[in-house]
């Protein structure tokens, strides 16, 4: 093959690999971007989300194996989405009874000082999550091995014989339940009233009080939404990836990234700029060595919140 | 002179502090205590410097570690790399430390809330990668046998006590030494209020990039005596979240925004979280950070001040209860019915303002305002809601650009210039809502507003004095700030504006829910001011206290200049009237 | 209908409303004005609950209206049309009516208060699926009332509804708010242009730095000068 051949092949790769991870990240970011979104509650807990999520799959699925008559395939991403429900329980927990005391959001239409109290609030909670984790679960990176994770499609690439596209059959199938999943939260949020009235609280939560909408309890609700998406996010992540309990500080800059590249209070910006993010890392490493992959992103992230601080979808009048 | 007094007592502090633990020190013998006790005051240190960014600008960040691993890694790089002696590589580390605070600071204060956090946590987070790949994985520091003490390596552990108390002793008095200086002041008022601090003359930004210039050498130091001390570096271990975390999380337990903060904070949760991680840590790793976490989640539950404050206020509020505050109430000037009010004699114009205008996306807020106003004159601007009589003291004030038109005060013309130098140049503003410092006294509240115009403190506090004396809170100088009325805050807010010793003073809704009996005091202030050369202009809603007090009056409707002249002539007016009430109005009331 | 009794709500110091009274009977058009700072959007405020009442009673037919949780108070058919309209910028138009049709009522009356919000004002239609932020003011305003109406409320309060908007615009937007009312909507205006507020309504109330200063009759109202000092501090 010539070497030109060989470029794209490996082009087309990381490509493949990038669209398939900006998936994964999409939804991790979307998490984050309906919490930042709504709320304007910056969460530094969230990789931490991210982490139980993994770790709930993880026990559900292979130390328990409760989901064993699902077999090996389905078992793992069913656990994954279970992460969902049971995490969005723990962030509503979370909000109801530390969150909202913070955030001065009950009273409505005031801009809170609580801001700083909620980043640093949500700083304490990351750290006894990751170093509970830590205890809890051990420092022994774990996985959940699924039969497809050692499989791939391979696409056979036009152009040459020889040529052809590996896709991965775990991270394929993890990138598509992620796409799926946050169309389904794409239609809660736009299409039901229980998504319209989380719009609305975020939109103008006086406004949205005058209205007979629970405002309280509306926040509560989008925290743990936002929550539980992160956390299924991490049980698809799980299924390809090992994992330990200090891996949510790998993401979050990776969200956070993602958010403000897409724009807070933006859903699909949130997407998006995860997708970005993904496609960035793996285009990277056709350029960088490994390490300086994540100081890549970091310099975007830094370049975004200089540059153009409101993302690529902007604020306010836009539909999300 | 009194605050040359109140000097002696935290240098006393600090004094005995400092001699007790290396006291302390010396009589310990066990290897464990004597780590325990060279830790605590370099996670003081590094708290301090926290608290000097953070505590006291009110921005906090995320990220200190950066500072602090730079400042590690420069010692260690300049032994291990180039033999350079430690003595040598900490104060070089503190050079790089102020060189990124610069580098830092310079794009990231740009930014507000969250996103300076954000950004700051994104700093030693990418220095850790970048670190890791230029093959800094763990680098310990080369023994050196031949001339241990020139290289900073004792045997005896207890010379690294008395290295780790030194700095923090310095770091205290660096601190102390902002803290009762403009600097500490005018970081505090920039947290308070950043727009009012800016309208006062504040420089804000050369304030926090000096600010933060500070904190970095200093967390720069604590890092290289960390390296020196712990003897190996790794990137996590200096540049990780922790790190940051620690710097926090020791500065607000102890208090932010103090002095003994830090130190009380390193005090209490250096040692416990050591302890449990000696103790507990093979069983259960990782219990530091967990201990971390939750002091960091009480703390902002329940005392989001920290412990200093709420000892404080606690201490203070059992003492204040026995003493009655000695009130003394500003004479009266005696004030009979409302004298016709003369019209204006010719005065020269201090300030033209010619086709200003400022339209906000499709809203305009101004269009084509021009007027004047005459020196000593008291003028009165009125109109009804969302007339845009705010947007136009910001345009005058220097906190919006206008789109078109000229501002010239006093022969110079003000488009484009920073609010504090507006306000050097003689333009006082006071705001709607009044943010003081609620633990400080009256006068220090006021002091603030003088540093623009004077260079030394003492004609600060005496420009202060004279300011408290024309608001007729001279009485009240040493009060608490928190104790006040809302009209001795009102005189408080005049206070400060006039302590720059402005020529033109804007005001914006000063009367706005007070009683009548309060308002007839602030009248008599604003009164006086005039006589004394002050021209003032007042945004105002009070109506029939603005008859009697304003000159002439200007009204603004729907951003447009409707009509200037004196009040009687305003009430009669059509056109006012029409705005005020609706053009009906005066229809229905002509035909019945 | 509803009865303020003796309201007063006073925070930080600073008393906005000192013992205020005021009544609104079935189908009456009450009209509140006074100059800015009175109190008027704070009454409205203590009504919906964003603003706690330090002291006095407010009863909505029979129920004590600050026992009940702010969240509920909407679904007792009180409807809040804020000052500044407060649209959801974000929404569109169809989704701001949808959520003014939250409450019980709302839902079940939701076919016909939609053809009336049409009728009344036939831009919301013609604009449904826009956004509201990109609305112009007099659109929003209408929209807003829209909202408040799709509740089914048997109150309905306007806080400032002419405020921003051209003359016009404001004509007609009072129009549409006496249509409502001759449909048998009581309804409680707050308004800083007095005469619209004066000529429309049944019974008037006069607020100035948080005190009711005059009540009575639009007939007695529009032949009193007081109103005119009370503006312009004579």
């Amino acid at each position: 093959m010539t070497s030109f051949g060989n470029f794209v092949e490996i082009f087309l790769q990381a490509l493949t690999a990038g669209i398939l991870l900006g998936a994964i990240y999409g939804l991790m970011c979307v998490g984050l971007g309906i919490i930042f979104g709504v709320m304007r509650v910056i969460n530094f807990a969230q990789g931490e989300f991210l982490m139980l999520g993994m770790y709930f799959t993880f026990y559900v699925v292979a130390a328990f194996n409760l989901l064993w008559f699902l077999g090996p395939a389905v078992g793992p991403y069913t656990g994954a989405l279970l992460a969902g429900p049971a995490l969005f329980a723990a962030g509503y927990a979370l909000h109801r009874f530390l969150v909202s005391r913070v955030t001065g959001i009950s009273v409505a239409g005031t801009e809170g000082e609580g801001h700083y109290a909620q980043l640093i609030l949500t700083l304490g909670v990351s750290l006894v999550l990751q170093n509970g984790g830590l205890i809890l679960f051990g420092s022994t990176p774990v996985s959940v091995r699924t039969p497809l994770s050692a499989r791939a499609w391979e696409i056979p690439l036009l152009y040459d014989a020889n040529a052809a596209l590996f896709l991965n059959k775990a991270r394929a199938v993890a990138g598509i339940l992620s796409v799926m999943v946050a169309v389904a939260l794409y239609w809660l949020v736009n299409r039901t009233r229980l998504g319209k009235t989380l719009r609305a609280a975020a939109d103008n939560a006086a406004a949205a009080l005058y209205m007979g909408i629970d405002v309280d309890r509306a926040y509560r609700i989008a925290f743990g939404i936002g929550i539980g998406v992160t956390a299924i996010a991490g049980g698809l992540v799980a299924t390809y990836n090992p994992f330990q309990p200090y891996i949510g500080l790998d993401f979050v800059i990776i969200m956070y990234a993602g958010v403000v590249l897409g724009g807070m209070g933006s859903i699909l910006g949130a997407f998006w700029g995860g997708m970005t993010i993904g496609l960035v890392q793996q285009l990277s490493t056709l350029v960088l060595p490994t390490q300086l992959q994540n100081a890549a992103i970091f310099v975007v992230f830094l370049l975004i919140v200089m540059v153009r601080p409101q993302g690529l979808f902007g604020r306010a009048t836009e539909r999300i | 002179m009194r605050a040359q007094c109140k000097l002696i007592a935290p240098l006393l502090a600090i004094a005995i502090v400092a001699m007790a633990w290396i006291a302390v020190g010396m009589l310990v013998t066990n290897s464990y205590y004597q780590l325990m006790l060279t830790l605590v005051p370099i996670w003081a240190v590094m708290g301090l410097s926290w608290n000097l960014l953070s505590g006291y600008t009110g921005l906090i960040s995320f990220g200190h570690a950066a500072f602090f691993g730079l400042g590690a890694y420069t010692v260690t790089i300049a032994l291990v790399g180039f033999d350079v002696t430690p003595w040598l590589g900490i104060p070089l580390g503190m050079m790089v430390g102020t060189v990124a605070g610069i580098v830092i600071g310079y794009p990231t204060f740009r930014l507000r809330g969250h996103y300076f956090a954000l950004a700051m946590m994104a700093y030693p987070m990418a220095l850790l990668y970048v670190f890791e790949w230029l093959g800094y994985q763990e680098v310990p520091l080369p023994m050196k046998r031949e001339a241990p003490g020139f290289y900073m390596q004792f045997s005896d552990y207890r010379v690294y006590i008395a290295l780790a108390v030194g700095l923090l002793v310095i770091s205290l008095l660096i601190s102390l030494a902002i803290e009762r200086s403009r600097f500490g002041m005018s970081l505090l008022a920039i947290k308070q209020n950043e727009p009012a601090a800016e309208a006062a003359g504040i420089d804000t930004l050369a304030w926090k990039m000096r600010a933060i210039m500070l904190s970095g050498a200093l967390a720069a130091a604590a890092g290289g005596l960390y390296a020196v001390v712990l003897l190996v570096v790794t990137p996590e271990s200096v540049f990780g979240m922790l790190t940051s975390a620690q710097a926090l999380i020791v500065a607000l337990f102890g208090g932010a925004g103090t002095l003994w903060g830090a130190p009380i904070g390193a005090a209490i949760l250096i040692p416990l979280s050591e302890t449990l991680q000696a103790q507990l840590g093979d069983v259960i790793p990782g219990i530091q950070g967990v201990v971390f976490g939750f002091a960091i989640i009480l703390v902002v539950l329940l005392a989001p001040e920290g412990i200093f404050w709420r000892v404080r206020d606690r201490f203070h509020r059992t003492r204040a209860a026995r003493k009655v505050p000695a009130m003394a109430m500003a004479p009266r000037v005696a004030f009979g019915k409302t004298a016709p009010v003369p019209p204006p004699p010719e005065r020269t114009p201090i300030l033209t303002v010619s086709g200003l205008s400022k339209s906000f996306g499709g809203l305009r807020a101004v269009t084509d305002a021009s007027f004047e106003v005459g020196e000593g004159e008291i003028l009165g601007i009125i109109g009804p809601n969302g007339a845009g009589k705010t947007t136009l003291f910001n345009l005058l004030n220097g906190f919006l650009p206008p789109d078109t038109g000229k501002v010239v005060f006093a022969g110079r013309e003000l488009a484009g210039l920073k609010p504090n130098r507006i306000c050097r140049l003689g333009i006082g503003r006071t705001f709607q809502v009044v943010r003081a410092f609620p633990r400080m006294s009256v006068l220090h509240n006021v002091v603030v507003g003088a540093y623009a115009t004077t260079t030394n403190d003492a004609d600060a506090f005496a420009a202060a004095r004279e300011a408290l004396a024309q608001v007729g809170l001279a009485g009240r100088s040493e009060a608490a700030a928190a104790g006040l009325t809302n009209k001795e805050l009102r005189l408080m807010e005049l206070g400060r504006a006039l302590a720059g010793r402005p020529r033109l003073l804007l005001m914006d809704e000063p009367l706005a829910g007070l009683a009548s009996q309060e308002i007839e005091a602030l009248l008599d202030v604003i009164r006086s001011l005039a006589k004394g050369r002050i021209t003032v202009v007042i945004i105002e809603h009070t109506m029939r206290a603005m008859m009697r007090l304003a000159e002439r009056f200007i009204v603004l409707d729907h951003g447009r200049v409707l009509a200037i002249g004196v009040p009687d002539a305003i009430v009669s007016d059509e056109g006012v009237i029409e705005a005020y009430l609706g053009k009906k109005w005066a229809s229905i009331r002509a035909h019945g | 209908m509803l009865t303020v009794e003796s309201l007063t709500v006073a925070y930080g110091g600073l008393t906005a409303l000192c013992e205020i009274s005021l009544v609104v009977r079935q189908g009456q058009f009450v009209s509140m004005v006074g100059p800015n700072g009175a109190g008027k959007t704070t009454l409205f405020k203590a009504i919906s609950g964003t603003v706690q009442a330090s002291a006095g009673r407010i009863r909505f037919e029979d129920t004590d209206l600050l026992a009940v949780a702010r969240s509920e108070r909407a679904h007792f058919g009180i409807a809040h049309v804020p000052e500044g309209r407060q649209v959801f910028g974000s929404m569109t138009v169809m989704e701001n009516l949808e959520m003014g049709g939250y409450p019980q009522t709302g839902r079940r009356d939701w076919k016909r208060n939609l053809d009336r919000i049409f009728s009344l004002f036939p831009v919301l239609a013609e604009r449904r699926a826009q956004a509201a932020g990109t609305l112009s003011g007099g659109e929003q305003q209408m929209l807003a009332i829209g909202r408040g109406i799709a509740s089914s409320p048997r109150l309905l309060m306007l806080d400032e509804p002419s405020m921003g908007l051209a003359p016009m615009v404001a004509d007609l937007i009072f129009e549409r708010i006496g249509e409502l009312h001759r449909d048998g909507l009581a309804i409680l205006l707050v308004e800083q242009r007095v005469a619209e507020a004066v000529q429309s309504c049944d019974f008037g109330y006069v607020l100035e730095a948080g005190r009711v200063v005059l009540a009575g009759t639009h007939r007695t109202l529009l032949a009193d000068d007081r109103i005119r000092s009370v503006y312009l501090g004579l």
